[in-house]
């Protein structure tokens, strides 16, 4: 339960928290469903990042979901358990590799990011892709931070859902 | 000729439609909300300082 002395209402931990500011959380919720809707990134790519990017921050709340179109693209939580070694095992692809580099220098320092991390990403999903990612990444560290300061409590344990939608709650 | 804006006309070009539900998020947070305008922007700008980001 969050720490916020009155919520919203809501099916979701983070519906009651961002649900106090309907005005930003319905556009939020359609800019954080473009990323699944028209699939800017690969989805395994993309959940690795988001997963890798909450790992960094320890967010729980945002550890404990799994979005499905990733699990269906052949994502399993074998490979979510080894994401932590990501840069020792050869479970991921050079794609996954790309992208779990550059998100974790995103994470830790932006400036980091050299013409190699960069070029890799561009390689892998071109520049386009580039652009996404590093949106995606903006939106996952800064959603991080959101729900870890105002307390969104995190699930029992891990949670598979739909991809998101504008219309729909988010985990 | 008008001068393109550096960050719409270029580089979140590539993804028009992340672009568009971008701007659309960032315009509410500056035009509506319970926070006065002073306030957030001494946050953007603290933010950009210890991110040292320039633009």
């Amino acid at each position: 339960m969050s720490w916020l002395p009155a919520t919203a209402g809501g099916a979701t931990p983070l519906d009651r928290v961002f649900g106090l500011r309907p005005d930003l959380y319905e556009p939020f919720r359609a800019f954080y469903a473009v990323f699944w809707s028209d699939r800017l990134l690969e989805p395994v790519v993309l959940e690795l990042a988001r997963l890798r990017v909450a790992q960094l921050l320890r967010c729980e709340s945002e550890q404990q979901v799994r979005y499905a179109p990733a699990l269906d693209a052949g994502l399993t939580e074998e490979q979510i358990a080894r994401l932590p070694d990501w840069p020792r095992d050869s479970a991921f692809t050079d794609a996954q590799r790309a992208a779990l580099a550059f998100a974790e220098q995103f994470v830790l320092d932006p400036h980091g990011i050299d013409d190699d991390c960069r070029d890799a990403v561009i390689d892998h999903l071109e520049r386009p892709g580039l652009v996404a990612l590093c949106e995606a990444l903006a939106l996952f560290d800064g959603f991080c931070r959101f729900r870890t300061i105002l307390g969104v409590e995190a699930p029992g344990a891990v949670q598979t859902v739909p991809a998101p939608a504008a219309a729909m709650s988010l985990a | 000729m008008p001068a393109r804006h550096p960050i719409r006309g270029d580089v979140l070009a590539l993804q028009p439609e992340a672009s568009a539900r971008f701007w659309r998020l960032y315009g509410q947070l500056w035009a509506h909300g319970v926070l006065d305008h002073g306030i957030k922007e001494v946050a953007r700008l603290r933010n950009a300082r210890i991110t040292d980001c320039g633009y």
